[in-house]
């Protein structure tokens, strides 16, 4: 979510997110988009962030769980895994893990998920004692979401710490506070909340009927869903409300073939507000009167596959409409005239997977995330026990170094200066910043030059 | 009290302010995952700010510091967490906090965090800022009428402090300013639940209707009023149904519908189907393609006529 913030989400969230009139300072499309997915594009373009992000993000360094979800398993979604050293991936997000002292600080209000950065997380102080613990929902979502990716084996991990203290973040009126030390509450931390104890599988993690409680009283007029209770019936907030639903169980699987007659959501309406969103142009709007945007292809689109009406959209138009919003050197962007994102790309790919485009993996409509990823329940070796051969020293190879030298190379200083998610108050630095080169911190040399 | 000037981006190394504090470097381990190329102010920033947030320093200079750090860094929940703390101890004037954010959001109009940060000032304002909250969130939406943040924080004000007497002329004014704004007629259906001056939905719902059917009478292809006439029958569609007013806007009358139903058809070998319901998703399979998939089901979903 990413929301521009991340569902941020991915959330932002993340939430994440919005959008409102195109930047007239983009530069113009090509004169006339590719007629396939350029799977090889994406698959260059996702690894080389996977190796190293361009300055442009440390605005969102931290939700770098989540920067880090969005190229690895968009990496596995282009079935392009082979590209990411599973081990140390696995070590790396564990390594973001707080963990209690004792089982009784558990109840001490503070959340013991996964940090999103370094920047939230300290060592201990002299007296082993964490103090400045910072979980947060969507990147514990997101932690958890990248070791299923990789085949790590979530059982071994300390999930009760995880649950036991999620409890401290549910409100009263069932929604999720995603951090201890207080921020906003909305849907956007109920969807996480339902995918770590679906993910963990283990729902004392929750009070799920308060959370339906919750997630029914954000349904609007209209039959979509806002992020909070009142607010305007928006895609992401439709998708965290019929997926976390979905994953708690109150709705059943393809509920549209089956001729059930009461649900606890008013389906029809939410069907018919779904299927609404599929504006003339073939893209996927967040809400009523608004521009079409390649995320919602995925949010929107994801609703329809778990309610079983996914069948029923124009596969052909929505097509049509992402692959203008695929850009020629990979990525996709928000819309046709903007730039590539990591969010919109990621988001771009799970909506071709819905599409069952040939070369991807099957998504998991629920999760965001692959299939495969999702329902496997792999053993091996990657928990806790030292690996067999010895330690590979990742290192930025040249044969990587010239790939992100020639990807520099290959764009222009706009397209450098632009790659920013969410929001209109982008475009940040274009131009004015006169590096030429950039010298990557802490990394072997690596010199990277604009045009 | 802080500086209404930003420092200038001088690097903190070189100001004398903080030649006593060692800065706390991240520690991004061994095999760090897409890590991030920083530029060299936002990663010196970032370690200043460590160094006092492990050292819980809440100083006027650490309050300082947060504000750069916000400037580079919005969207970093711990940055404004810490802010929040040393607000209260150094007895900041709150007032003049809710101008920072407002400069924050010029550029970052869509930041979560910075929305949250302004609802914890506004709560320990109270009912005095009542009027210039509402007055400010006006004059973001006036940039960006449907800006979601914006519309979360204006309904939380209203219910947390009131505010509600001007609302409803407020989503008219919008509204005349542009029929099509979803938001806006969110917005209605909002104070026209909510509000504790109007009454009620049921109270309100003759005039409503009236309002409504105006609007789709104005622009019969604008979705908002369609689904707000629906939503002023919630858990009552019989009352929808049984409404001459309403059924008349969509079957206006009767005859000269079916005439416009019929001119629609395009198909000369299948005769149109005299249940009513079932031709116009017939219809709407042709007039309206992207959703033909739909309207068949849907019309496969009819209660068979008797």
């Amino acid at each position: 979510m990413a929301t521009r913030d991340s569902l941020d989400f991915n959330v932002g969230v993340e939430e994440e997110e919005e959008e409102g009139t195109p930047s007239p300072s983009s530069i113009s499309p090509p004169s006339s988009p590719l007629s396939y997915f350029d799977r090889d594009r994406h698959v260059a373009f996702f690894e080389m962030l996977y190796n190293l992000m361009p300055y442009h993000y440390q605005s969102q360094e931290i939700n770098r769980l989540t920067l880090a979800f969005f190229t690895i398993s968009g990496l596995h979604l282009l079935q392009a895994l082979d590209r990411v050293d599973k081990d140390r991936v696995a070590n790396w997000v564990l390594s973001f893990q707080a963990h209690p002292r004792s089982r009784a600080e558990l109840k001490n209000g503070q959340f013991y998920g996964f940090h999103g950065s370094r920047t939230s997380q300290f060592p201990p102080n002299e007296n082993g004692v964490s103090v400045h613990n910072a979980g947060h929902l969507a990147s514990t979502y997101c932690g958890l979401a990248i070791l299923k990716t990789v085949g790590f084996n979530l059982l071994t991990i300390d999930k009760e710490s995880i649950l036991i203290s999620m409890r401290n973040l549910q409100q009263p009126d069932g929604s999720f506070m995603p951090v201890h030390v207080g921020a906003e509450t909305d849907l956007r931390f109920v969807y996480c909340a339902a995918a770590i104890c679906f993910m963990l599988e283990d729902w004392s993690g929750m009070d799920k009927e308060k959370a339906k409680d919750y997630i029914l009283n954000c349904q609007s007029y209209d039959g979509g869903f806002g992020l909070m209770p009142g607010l305007e019936s928006h895609g992401g907030g439709t998708y965290c409300a019929v997926a976390s639903l979905r994953l708690m169980g109150y709705i059943e699987d393809d509920l549209l073939s089956k001729n059930a007659t009461s649900f606890v959501v008013n389906v029809p309406l939410l069907l018919d507000w779904c299927m609404q969103r599929h504006a003339i142009d073939g893209g996927f709007q967040g809400r009523a009167n608004k521009y079409s945007d390649t995320c919602y292809a995925f949010w929107v689109g994801a609703v329809l596959k778990i309610l079983g009406g996914y069948k029923l959209i124009d596969k052909i138009a929505l097509r049509r409409f992402l692959l203008t919003c695929q850009y020629e050197f990979g990525g996709f962007r928000k819309y046709p005239r903007e730039l590539p994102d990591l969010y919109h790309s990621y988001y771009g790919f799970t909506a071709f997977s819905l599409l069952e485009e040939p070369g991807l993996n099957p998504l998991c409509a629920e999760l965001g995330m692959t299939d495969l990823a999702a329902l496997e329940n792999d053993t091996r070796l990657l928990c806790g026990e030292k690996s067999q051969s010895p330690q590979r020293k990742p290192r930025c190879g040249e044969k990587m170094k010239s790939m992100v030298v020639a990807w520099y190379k290959a764009l222009t200083p706009e397209v450098i200066g632009c790659i920013d998610y969410g929001g209109d108050e982008k475009k940040k630095n274009i131009g004015s910043d006169d590096d030429d080169e950039q010298r990557v911190m802490g990394q072997p040399c690596l010199v990277v030059r604009g045009n | 009290m802080e500086s209404s000037e930003d420092d200038g981006g001088e690097p903190l190394s070189r100001l004398a302010e903080w030649r006593d504090v060692t800065p706390l470097p991240q520690d991004d381990g061994p095999n760090p995952v897409a890590p991030i190329a920083y530029k060299e102010e936002f990663r010196e920033t970032m370690d200043y700010f460590r160094a006092i947030y492990k050292a819980d320093e809440r100083s006027p200079r650490a309050l300082r510091l947060t504000r750069r750090a916000i400037h580079l860094n919005p969207g970093n929940y711990t940055v404004w967490h810490f802010r929040r703390l040393v607000l209260e101890p150094l007895n900041s004037d709150l007032d003049e906090e809710l101008d920072f954010i407002q400069r924050i959001a010029n550029s970052n109009s869509k930041n979560y965090q910075l929305w949250h940060h302004r609802r914890w000032v506004v709560e320990r304002l109270g009912t005095n800022v009542r009027a210039k909250e509402l007055h400010l969130i006006k004059s973001i939406l006036s940039l960006d009428a449907k800006n979601y943040h914006a519309w979360s924080h204006r309904q939380w004000v209203l219910q947390a402090l009131g505010g509600w007497e001007d609302e409803l002329d407020y989503c008219q004014q919008l509204l005349e300013e542009d029929i099509f704004n979803n938001s806006a007629w969110n917005q209605r259906y909002f104070v026209v639940t909510r509000s504790p001056f109007l009454g009620g939905l049921t109270a309100m719902r003759a005039s409503e209707v009236r309002y409504t059917v105006e609007a789709i009478l104005a622009n019969p292809n604008n979705e908002c009023p369609w689904r707000y006439l629906r939503g002023l029958y919630k858990d009552d569609i019989e009352s929808l149904v049984n409404n001459h007013e309403i059924s008349s806007v969509c079957l206006k009358p009767c005859q000269e519908f079916r005439d416009a139903v019929v001119a629609l058809w395009t198909s000369d070998s299948l005769p149109l189907d005299p249940d009513l319901a079932t031709a116009i998703c017939g219809i709407l399979e042709h007039v309206d393609s992207m959703r033909a998939s739909y309207w068949i089901w849907r019309k496969n979903k009819l209660p068979v006529a008797a």
